[in-house]
């Protein structure tokens, strides 16, 4: 190796902690904004793949299967440099790096919110109609709160993987935590120490999210089995 | 009890299938206004189907359903009505109907007076205050006074029945569907929940009972309908039900008294 210094030397990485945790709070801006804008589309493209009209389910179909089939990377550069070539749409690194993000989860989201709607039991669709509410009243006031408790686990887990999956962005430049400990890592040579440094704060991230996903689904559960 | 001879609702050779089993074959009733109706049969005899007809939660293939001398199923032409307008207006017909279904249908995220006051929000477009008011008198009538603010899990099946029943009752129909609303209570809770429904009965409002108990639908009914295999065998009073001759009438009835 040629240079003296041990395993597991952190004196660097101490010294650039400040790069460090801008990285990791620029994926955590990411992800959490491309995680909020999935839930979105994810529930719109939920409900048109349970509309009665073909064409909603068809686009529904298609966007779910194109989404969840491509890979992140694939997609990624799709968006960043696909759009620029093709239609000459600029996106910024970060922007492009949310949008992709945002919409591979909400391929996977959008079936995680249709299983939660198709989850509720019929007589609770029916007791609402037999009330005299329209459906729209019975799907936001009886459907969506208990779908949306049945649904908080898997989407802490989309949650959790969306941060991790924001490493990718380093290849279009994003200065998340990925592409900083890699420059770090280059500038020191010290890849082991960085890598295992950034490995441990989105180690920390995905524990916090997922106390919090446990707290809230607490918070739901209690009162929400059916009859 | 304040029964009627004026023809409330009407049936109307109506008939249901699912797939190629003949659910609801040809049935035809009236019913008159404050009128107590049980309907008693074997199961699978297409009872509760025919209760989900009249308010349209399953949606008979032929045939017509009036209510007060309108017709919900056929339009001025004889077609039937169908798309997003009458989805619509099958509201205003529901919310002049109401359900208790055997499952209760509680809803689990909402507490008991939430559960009843939905209807008058959402529905009758009361203010919040006014539909609470409302919501806590009506617990208090089917006895939950003290478990307005419980969510359902923490009532027993008979309570979330009470729920269910005082959540029809607060929209103030005019008809009351009963769906073997004591099938899934524990044989202790069923007495109370028979009496609710006897006393609904002496207020004077349409009732159609379908009930496996068949004391009661003999004490509270003032006609009592007689199916077997999706077909109206016989109807009439309690009496001539009791003094039926007709042999499957006689069948059931020897086999459950």
């Amino acid at each position: 190796m040629g240079n003296s210094k041990s395993f597991f030397e952190f004196e660097a990485v101490v010294s650039s902690w400040d790069i460090l945790l801008k990285g990791f709070a620029v994926a955590m801006f990411a992800a959490t904004l491309a995680t909020a804008l999935a839930i979105i589309l994810g529930l719109v493209v939920a409900l048109m793949r349970l509309s009665t009209v073909a064409i909603y389910r068809w686009i529904a179909f298609a966007f779910t299967q194109f989404f969840r089939g491509v890979p992140l990377y694939v997609l990624l550069v799709w968006v960043y440099f696909g759009l620029a070539i093709a239609v000459n749409i600029n996106l910024s690194a970060i922007l492009a790096g949310v949008v992709t993000l945002a919409l591979l989860n909400a391929g996977y989201l959008s079936e995680t919110f249709r299983s939660g709607i198709l989850a509720i039991d019929s007589g609770q669709i029916e007791a609402g109609l037999a009330l005299g509410l329209s459906k729209q009243v019975v799907f936001k006031e009886i459907v969506l709160p208990q779908a949306f408790r049945i649904v908080i686990p898997p989407m802490g887990n989309q949650y959790v993987d969306a941060i991790k999956d924001s490493a990718i962005l380093s290849i279009i430049g994003v200065p998340e935590l990925m592409r900083e400990s890699q420059q770090l890592a280059n500038l020191y040579y010290q890849p082991f120490e960085f890598y295992t440094c950034a490995g441990l704060l989105y180690l920390i991230a995905v524990v916090l999210v997922s106390r919090g996903t446990n707290k809230l689904e607490k918070r739901f559960y209690t009162h929400s089995a059916q009859n | 009890m304040n029964r009627t001879t004026e023809s409330y609702i009407e049936i109307i050779n109506l008939s249901k299938s699912f797939g190629s089993h003949k659910v609801l074959d040809n049935i035809n009733l009236t019913v008159n206004r404050g009128e107590v109706v049980a309907i008693i049969g074997p199961s699978g005899s297409g009872k509760s189907t025919l209760l989900r007809c009249l308010n349209f939660l399953t949606r008979s293939e032929s045939g017509e359903i009036k209510f007060q001398n309108r017709s919900w199923s056929l339009n001025s032409e004889g077609k039937r009505y169908k798309g997003k307008k009458y989805e619509k207006s099958l509201s205003e017909l529901r919310s002049e109907v109401g359900m208790v279904f055997q499952n209760f249908n509680v809803f689990p995220h909402k507490t008991a007076v939430q559960n009843v006051e939905l209807g008058l929000i959402k529905v009758r477009k009361m203010t919040k205050n006014s539909a609470r008011e409302i919501a806590i008198k009506k617990l208090e009538q089917v006895g939950l006074g003290d478990k307005i603010n419980q969510y359902p899990d923490k009532l027993s099946g008979g309570q979330k029945q009470r729920v269910a029943i005082a959540r029809a009752l607060a929209l103030e129909p005019r008809v009351m569907l009963f769906d073997e609303v004591t099938s899934s209570l524990d044989p202790e809770l069923v007495g109370g929940i028979l009496e609710e429904i006897r006393r609904l009965a002496n207020t004077g409002i349409t009732m159609l009972v379908v009930t496996h108990e068949m004391g009661f639908a003999f004490q509270v009914a003032h006609r009592i309908v007689f199916m077997d295999s999706g077909k109206i065998v016989e109807v009439g009073t309690p009496d001539e039900i009791r003094n039926s001759q007709e042999p499957r009438t006689r069948a059931f009835l020897s086999a459950i008294l």
